[in-house]
Formats: C-alpha cells, structure tokens, sequence
C-alpha cells in the first residue's frame, strides 16, 4: 500500500498510457532559488570587484572602459534579474542551474517543455510574488494550491516536477555466490510487493543496527522463506546468511 | 501471472537504458536522423512496459522509474514547435501588433485611467497650491523653487551611457510591475497608472505655476510620447491578467488565466526593445540643451507617429482591414 498521496501531475499520452509525475514541493523549490540566487550573488561579486578595479582604475589603461562598465554593470543586474531565469529556462528545458541541482523541472500543466512565453510569464510575475519580502506571497500560495504552484505560475500555467534518481541494479544485481545456498526452485512465486520489500531490506541492511537487522530479516523470511522449520533456522543462524538467502530468493526466479 | 519482478526488470532493462541514452542525446542535439526512429520506437515500447507495470507491479520502483522515463521521453517527442529566430521576427512583424489591437479595449482603458490621473494631479495643484508638496516628491520641488529643472544635472554626475542604461533598466522594471500586479486582480496596475498619472500632473502643473512648463517640455518632448504609450500599454497588459481572475468566462479560473497570462505577456515582451531603444534617446537626446527644443520635440512626434503607426498597422490582415472579426474583444 502506498502512503500518504503526494501532490501528482496526471498527463495522459497519445500511447494511451497514463504518466503520474511527482510534483515539487515548497521544500525543492525554496533549495533550487537558495542555489540560483547564491550563485548569482557570487557572479556579481567577481563582478563588483573586477568594476571597482576598472573604475579605480589602478593601472591607469582603462579610462575609456569605466563608461562602457558603468553600462554593463546596469545591463547585467538587470539580466539576473529578470533574463537569467527565462533564457536558462528555455534553453535548458525548464531547468535553471538550482533546478538542475536540486533535480526539478518546469513543466506546463499538460506535461510538456516551456516555451518563451510561459516561462517569461512567470518569471516577470517574481515582482509580484516576492511581495511583501522574500517570496512571502510565491509561498503563502504554494502552501494554498494543490499542486504547490507560486502565483506566476497560476497565470503562466506552469508547475514543477521532480526527477527521481531510481537505482534499477538493485533488481539485476548478481546474486552473492560466496555461500552455496539450496535453491528452493520449487517454492511459491513471489508476489511484486515481496520483492519490493526485500530489495528494500537488502539495500537498507548494512546501515541498520545489529539486532534490528536480525529482527527485521527474521520476519522477512518467515514471510518469504521455506515451509519447513528446519530449513528455516538454518538461513537465520548469522545476519549474512539471511540476507544470503534473500537475496537468492528474490534472484531465484531470473 | 506476470512474470517475477527481478526477471521482467533484467529482460526489458536494455531497452529502457537505450532509450535513456538516446534522451541524453536528443538532450544535447546530437541525435542523428536514424536514431530518431529508434528513439520513438523505444518511448513506444517504454510506453507499453508503464502499462504493464501499473497493472502487476503499482507502486514499486520500477513503476516509478517507467513513469519517470515515459515523462522525459514525452517531453521531448512532443515538444512544442522551436520558438527561435523566424518565430521572433514573425512575433514582431505580425503577432505583437496584432495582440495590441486585438486588446485595444484594455489598452483604451489604461489610457483613460493614466489621462484621469494626469488631470487628477493636475487639478489637485492648480487648485491648492499645497498640494504639491504632497504630490510632488521633496527633491524635485526643491530644484523648481530654485527655478531650475532637476534633469539638466543628470549628465553633469554620469555620462550619457550609464544614464540610458539606468533609465531603461528602471524603465522596464516598471514596466514588468506593472504587468505582474495584474494578479491583484487589477487593482495594482490600477494604482500604478493612477498613480503615474497623478505625479506627471502635479509636476507638469506646479512647472506651469512656476513658468517652467517650457523647460519640462523641452525635456520630455523628445521621449515622452513612445515611453508614456508604453506604460499605458503595459497598464493594459495588467488590466488583461485582473480581468482573467476577476471575470474568467466560460473557462474555469485556472485556465483563464493561463491563456490571458500567455496574452499578456506578449505586450510587455514586445515592448522591451522600444522602452530599451527610448531609453537612448531618453540618456543622450533630452537632457541638456544640446539639441533645440524644436528638434527635440520633431522628434518626439516623430518617434511616436512610428512607433503607433507599426502598432496599428504591422501585419494586418485582410479581415482587420475590412471589419472587426467576430472574436475581437471588446
């Protein structure tokens, strides 16, 4: 059984195939912004240091530049602004460097890529959600609507969505052969939630304490394990013969 | 049955690593035209294999995975059409002018609001002198009691690049609020216009008790009238947005404001280059007296006679150019 439903964007393809993608949350987003912005805050003071220099003008050469810096320094604020987020977006399929970090994505309602206008629109709509301080609007509403989506991104029709890293190996991972193990070829299939469940064992083990780890397996392979008693306590005599067999168990239909 | 888990991951894994592959490439632009075929073949086959996981395997990670990879490989298959270098000529020649008439009515209305204002401001300090000194802001009416004009010291601290540079910046800034306070539904664009409009008026007027209203003149001539008709259309923009969440029609709320949004925001994109363009002749043109007033305001008119001719007439169509089309708005 699942959990608590997260917050879900339903797409429906052409293939006739449902996609669930898993929706950010204030959390992602407030990261992706704290990493966007600290790297724009460092931009500009390399910047701020290389103008004064120019402007100080210590070597003497640069007389004719200081105008042309005083120009682009104007420019360039302005373009972290308001560019930087837009053209990032668009040309990095709706991912600025904090979004790439953090591993988020903008999306459009339906599930497909940014264009220029929707990634301009909310992002222009940053004036009106860093109001009155510090996005204290952009949060106010992504804690009000369903699919956490700041106010520039009601009027754009955009939200983000999460890209999770899933390790498949844990499935086709050889199974250990130091400790020849009787295959009970003939034993019940698994059921998927099984399988589940033990690779989630498996790769959680080697962090849990002893004894849990012990308990946990225990009760695993009372689940999953041979009918008969005496099979069964010799898979639980160590820690590493539990998992042993686990894992053969869940390789063992390969 | 389906087949175990492990077995069905180690079968099909290949193909989802191929495609996962041939995304990254896609990704980067490096994805030839035979791969493409492969490509699609492969988000098929990846399709197929969600449907076989949702079925026998829900909530497992490979489901998770399959719906992950099925979501990257949608995205990029059905992109929507590059919108680059054609797309942005086409978007000047012919979409943004086109937006603007066919938005007329609000771009009408933020005009009405912005002269209201004007005539406001202007009232309030012919009438009680004293209003200036809550209209006017302290450091402009300290130089008008002087009786000189705040703008001939811009050049004399900056040159004339930086002052465009900075006047442009600010310029747009404004101009993007303007637009993004639309989601007060309206009243922030509202107040911006009213407000804009009240200061112009009450600096114009205490400039006209004072007999500097030639010197005003001469400073805004050369700028005023592009930079002004940009306000009032960003005003229109914001108007568009208010009225969406206000008023969304026969669409639910949400997505009414997701079309307007998209509306709107092609106004304020296609005025930037201008207000950037103004800005110039807003740092080098207008302050000081190297130009004659009389140049300056030639070209004023002349700038703005342009920029509402492109306006109005860029890219119309037959339709237009007969009769209003049924779907205009009002």
């Amino acid at each position: 059984m699942r959990s608590a439903p997260t917050p879900h964007l339903d797409v429906a393809t052409p293939e006739r195939v449902a996609l669930t993608l898993p929706i950010a949350g204030i959390g992602y987003r407030c990261l992706a912004w704290l990493v966007d912005a600290s790297l724009l805050f460092f931009f500009w003071l390399v910047a701020y240091f290389v103008f004064t220099l120019l402007v100080s003008d210590v070597l003497g050469v640069f007389q004719a530049l200081s105008g042309v810096g005083q120009t682009l320094l104007v420019v360039g604020v302005f373009a972290t602004q308001w560019l930087y987020w837009t053209v990032s977006e668009v040309f990095f399929h709706g991912q600025t460097v904090g979004k790439r970090v953090l591993g988020i994505r903008v999306v459009r309602t339906d599930g497909s890529p940014v264009g220029v206008y929707e990634s301009a629109v909310r992002n222009l709509c940053r004036a009106v959600d860093f109001l009155p301080m510090l996005y204290a609007a952009a949060c106010v509403s992504m804690l009000l609507t369903r699919q956490h989506r700041r106010l520039g991104d009601l009027l754009a029709g955009t939200l983000l969505v999460r890209e999770e890293r899933i390790d498949l190996d844990k499935y086709t991972a050889a199974p250990s052969t130091s400790e020849p193990l009787p295959q009970d070829t003939g034993a019940r299939p698994l059921s998927p939630e099984d399988v589940e469940l033990v690779l989630s064992f498996l790769s959680r083990a080697p962090g849990l304490a002893p004894e849990v780890r012990q308990r946990l397996g225990a009760r695993l392979v009372e689940r999953v394990g041979p009918d008969d008693a005496e099979a069964r306590a010799a898979v639980l005599v160590s820690a590493e013969s539990t998992e042993a067999f686990l894992r053969a168990r869940v390789q063992g239909a390969r | 049955m389906a087949t175990p888990l492990p077995a069905y991951v180690a079968q099909r894994r290949t193909d989802w690593d191929a495609l996962q592959a041939l995304l990254a490439k896609q990704r980067s632009g490096t994805l030839k035209l035979g791969e493409l075929r492969t490509l699609d073949t492969l988000y098929r086959r990846a399709s197929a294999d969600l449907a076989h996981a949702q079925t026998f395997y829900a909530g497992t990670d490979v489901h998770r995975f399959l719906n992950q990879l099925c979501g990257q490989a949608y995205a990029s298959i059905y992109q929507p059409p590059r919108e680059r270098w054609p797309a942005m000529r086409d978007f000047f020649r012919r979409e943004f002018p086109a937006t603007l008439r066919r938005e007329r009515g609000f771009v009408g209305a933020s005009a009405v609001l912005f002269i209201l204002g004007i005539l406001l401001g202007a009232l309030v300090v012919l009438w009680e002198p004293r209003g200036a000194e809550l209209l006017v802001p302290a450091g402009v009416r300290h130089y008008v009691a002087q009786g000189r004009m705040w703008t001939d010291d811009i050049l004399s601290v900056a040159p004339p690049n930086s002052v465009a540079s900075g006047i442009a910046t600010n310029n747009l800034t404004v101009t993007i609020v303007t637009f993004a306070l639309g989601l007060t539904g309206g009243l922030g664009t509202l107040f911006l216009l009213v407000n804009n409009g009240v200061h112009i008026g009450a600096i114009s007027a205490l400039c006209a008790r004072e007999g500097m209203l030639g010197g005003l003149l001469d400073f805004i001539a050369a700028h005023g009238p592009v930079e002004l008709s940009i306000l009032v259309i960003a005003g229109g923009a914001g108007l568009m947005v208010g009225q969406a969440l206000i008023d969304p029609g026969e669409l639910p709320r949400g997505q009414a404001l997701a079309v307007r949004g998209r509306e709107a925001v092609k106004l304020v994109l296609g005025c930037a280059p201008f207000l950037a363009l103004i800005g110039v002749v807003e740092g080098y043109v207008s302050p000081g007296d190297m130009f004659p007033t009389w140049l300056k305001a030639g070209l004023g008119l002349v700038l703005g006679a342009l920029f509402w001719a492109y306006l109005l007439r860029a890219g119309r169509t037959e339709a237009e150019a007969t009769g209003a089309p049924a779907d205009s708005a009002s």
